[in-house]
């Protein structure tokens, strides 16, 4: 029995008697077979039954005799053969497609004809899932002048950008041209689930020639549509389930540099595991708070967990380790941003081109806090 | 629990240098045979033959010697419609299932490099292939390759946490200048404009210099727009870099004495307009001129002479024409073209979209 699942058994002849091919070709049938090895490994085109002169022809010859290709018309697939007794085998480079049909033909002198056969892995992927599980900023209202969004997916997506699926429509039902970025770079997480799109600076930022022909691309007091079209194929290729629309409110704009005096640092009592939180003002982003904020303890830093919550204006970190009574710090990286792109002391729409700073990134911010100490027990 | 509102302004201490931050790490690099790359994509040669690659998904770059694959196959490239099939049929698979991440010119064979990304998803597999003079299409198999692989630094943490974040760094385009790989690279995060100059080769523990490019459009910061596209030059005996930006100025800094961490202030000598960004470019002399040749987007290709770059009026006010600055010319002719190349003296080598929405690879004369 054949190790293996086979996909097709796609074509059989037998060997037309002849001198050349040796007195073991005979007449043994032939056949070309797709095999999945067990284990899942890399499935392979085999023709069993194959001449014994196989065994001793060059990689060319062997090329030549088996043929695999796309379609008719197609070069080759790249791949290697080899010869185990009298089962010719080509490995492709890269994996068959799963639901790709594939021409292939092996010529022999000692056939009377060509063994053609079309074989394909099943299809393993036919009907939509995926779905656009969260959009950042999560709150209703987001700035004017708000510089990105995250989208995130129910599954891995394929890899070119989505700008073309991605627009922003206006309360008349208008589409807002030009509101993202034209960088079709793959902005994609290492997963494939999530994409970030930057909505136009030059429409964002005051002065300059984008912003002052279209305006900007939000308009405060108004609502605005994200709608992501179902064409945006996922990693089968597969478009998603269904259309997906947020509606946001647009809120005035936010060109003030993040304050970190405007937080509110609430540490938790000593002894335990609860979460430090840090409340914010206004909605940073979330990938950025992801990793610039850390905990430090006597220049440590404190391993934890990090969940963002409160429409990105909530910061909670669970350390591995119980707290310990005394001094802690909260470090905030200066890459940190809110929506609109502002910085930690640096907004975004700012002239500073006459005042280049010459320190070196990254920096932080280091603010102290303190787990008090656990309340003495009663005496008697 | 308590619950507190702590008054900062006392406690904010500015400027400290981060120690959690991994990116202070040292440099990894390795060398071997046979490299791994996760995906291929920018590349660019250095004059020796060497071929940069850039593997965005691994965070590194390699240096590839081609050894003797980079022989035997006749002079130049030839023009081959319908490339993407051709290359997708090699690879067992169909033209909507691949990627051409990048087209590089060999120094010495001027035979096409085209690199490519096969399939969906983050299981994308990298291919690169060699087109020479007579249209023979040959793959490059890497396990034969030696390499040198420099990993790019960490981003940026701090905490534990962001060891499993999703941020990635997306290089978008390398040249080898001044005995340094440069490197320029936005993040699907921060919004930033960063280059880096790596020396070859690729040496532990120094990660080249990393800058920062000021340049002063429109009296407004456009420190973290990002460099989609660049050139090295010399202009006034001095190494520079012409760079294109997104919506999309171009912009000239002087590169000759960079260090780690400078800031650069870069000069905007014109605008190629709104909602655009610079694709390629590549540099050509005719008829005793010089030429930019760049292409974009969504506004074609642009030829512009070179001759006044050394002393063009800088831009610092906003600009109320649709573009402005050093004069270009649109060729017209040059339509659909997404990657770019300097084939040899006298032609380019495009690989172009037709409007049926196949990609040709094309050899061009110069304009």
């Amino acid at each position: 029995m054949r190790p293996g699942a086979l996909h097709a058994v796609a074509a059989a002849i037998a060997f037309a008697a002849a001198a050349a091919c040796g007195p073991s070709s005979g007449t043994a049938p032939a056949a070309i077979n797709l095999v999945t090895p067990p284990g899942g490994g890399a499935a392979y085109i085999e023709v069993t039954g194959a001449p014994d002169s196989m065994r001793r022809a060059s990689p060319e010859d062997l090329a030549r005799a088996l043929r695999v290709s796309v379609d008719a018309d197609a070069p080759p697939v790249l791949g290697t053969y080899s010869v185990a007794g009298r089962s010719l085998r080509f490995t492709p480079l890269y994996p068959f497609d799963p639901g790709r049909r594939y021409r292939v033909v092996f010529t022999h002198d000692a056939l009377p004809a060509p063994l053609d056969a079309t074989v394909g892995l099943p299809a393993q992927h036919t009907t939509p899932s995926t779905v656009v599980a969260r959009v950042y900023p999560s709150g209703d209202v987001v700035p004017e002048n708000l510089l990105r969004m995250y989208i995130e997916f129910s599954g891995p997506m394929g890899r070119p950008s989505g700008i073309a699926h991605m627009k922003l429509v206006d309360e008349d039902g208008r589409e807002i041209e030009g509101a993202f970025l034209p960088l079709d770079y793959e902005f994609w997480s290492p997963d494939h689930t999530r994409f970030t799109a930057f909505l136009d600076p030059g429409r964002v930022k005051r002065g300059i020639l984008p912003n002052q022909k279209m305006g900007r691309a939000l308009t405060p007091g108004h609502a605005v549509t994200l709608a992501i079209s179902r064409e945006w194929r996922d990693e089968h290729g597969l478009p998603l389930k269904a259309d997906f629309t947020r509606v946001l409110r647009v809120g005035p704009a936010d060109t003030q540099p993040i304050d970190p005096a405007a937080w509110r640092i609430e540490p938790p009592p000593p002894g335990g595991r609860g979460g430090l939180v840090v409340r914010f003002p206004e909605a940073l982003d979330r990938g950025l708070l992801m990793r610039a904020l850390g905990v430090r303890r006597e220049h440590a830093a404190v391993d934890g967990e990090v969940v963002i919550g409160g429409g990105e204006t909530q910061w909670t970190f669970t350390p591995q380790a119980p707290w310990r009574a005394g001094a802690y710090q909260l470090i905030a990286l200066d890459i940190l941003e809110d929506v609109a792109g502002n910085q930690i002391g640096r907004a975004f729409e700012v002239d500073n081109f006459d005042t280049v700073d010459k320190s070196p990134n990254p920096t932080s911010i280091v603010m102290p806090f303190t787990i008090p100490a656990a309340p003495a027990a009663p005496t008697r | 629990m308590t619950s507190f509102r702590v008054t900062l302004g006392v406690f904010i201490a500015f400027n400290a240098l981060v120690s959690l931050t991994p990116s202070s790490a040292l440099q990894t690099v390795q060398a071997g045979q046979g490299p791994a790359l996760a995906s291929i994509g920018p590349m660019t040669f250095g004059p020796d033959g060497t071929l940069f690659a850039a593997d965005n998904q691994g965070a590194a770059i390699y240096a590839l010697d081609l050894g003797a694959q980079a022989d035997g196959g006749a002079a130049g490239a030839k023009s081959l419609d319908g490339v993407d099939e051709k290359l997708a049929a090699l690879l067992g698979t169909g033209a909507k299932e691949i990627a051409v991440t990048d087209l590089a010119v060999h120094p010495r064979t001027h035979n096409a490099y085209v690199s490519v990304m096969r399939g969906q998803g983050a299981g994308a597999q990298p291919a690169l292939f060699r087109v020479d003079g007579a249209g023979k299409i040959s793959h490059v198999s890497l396990q034969t390759v030696k390499f040198q692989r420099v990993e790019l630094p960490n981003p940026p943490a701090a905490n534990a946490t962001a060891r499993q974040n999703p941020r990635t760094q997306v290089i978008t385009d390398m040249a080898f200048a001044d005995g340094r790989l440069w490197v320029a690279g936005l993040s699907n995060e921060e919004f930033a404009s960063k280059l880096r100059a790596i020396p070859y080769p690729f040496v532990t523990v120094d990660r080249g210099v990393s800058v920062e490019i000021y340049h002063g459009n429109h009296r407004a910061v456009e420190t973290r727009s990002p460099v989609n596209a660049f050139v090295p030059y010399t202009l006034n005996n001095q190494p520079h870099l012409i760079a294109g930006y997104t919506c999309t100025p171009l912009v000239k800094f002087p590169i000759g004495d960079l260090k780690g961490g400078d800031k650069v202030r870069g000069t905007t000598i014109a605008e190629f307009g709104a909602g655009n960004r610079v694709l390629d470019m590549i540099l050509y002399s005719k008829d005793g001129q010089e030429f930019l040749l760049t292409a974009n987007n969504s506004r074609g290709v642009m030829k512009v002479p070179t001759k006044s770059f050394a002393n063009a009026t800088p831009i610092t006010a906003p600009v109320e024409s649709e573009t402005a600055g050093v004069p270009f010319q649109k060729i017209a002719s040059m339509t659909g073209i997404e990657q770019l190349d300097k084939l040899d003296a006298a032609n380019s080598i495009v690989v172009a979209r037709t409007a049926a929405g196949s990609l040709n690879l094309q050899v061009v004369p110069l304009p």
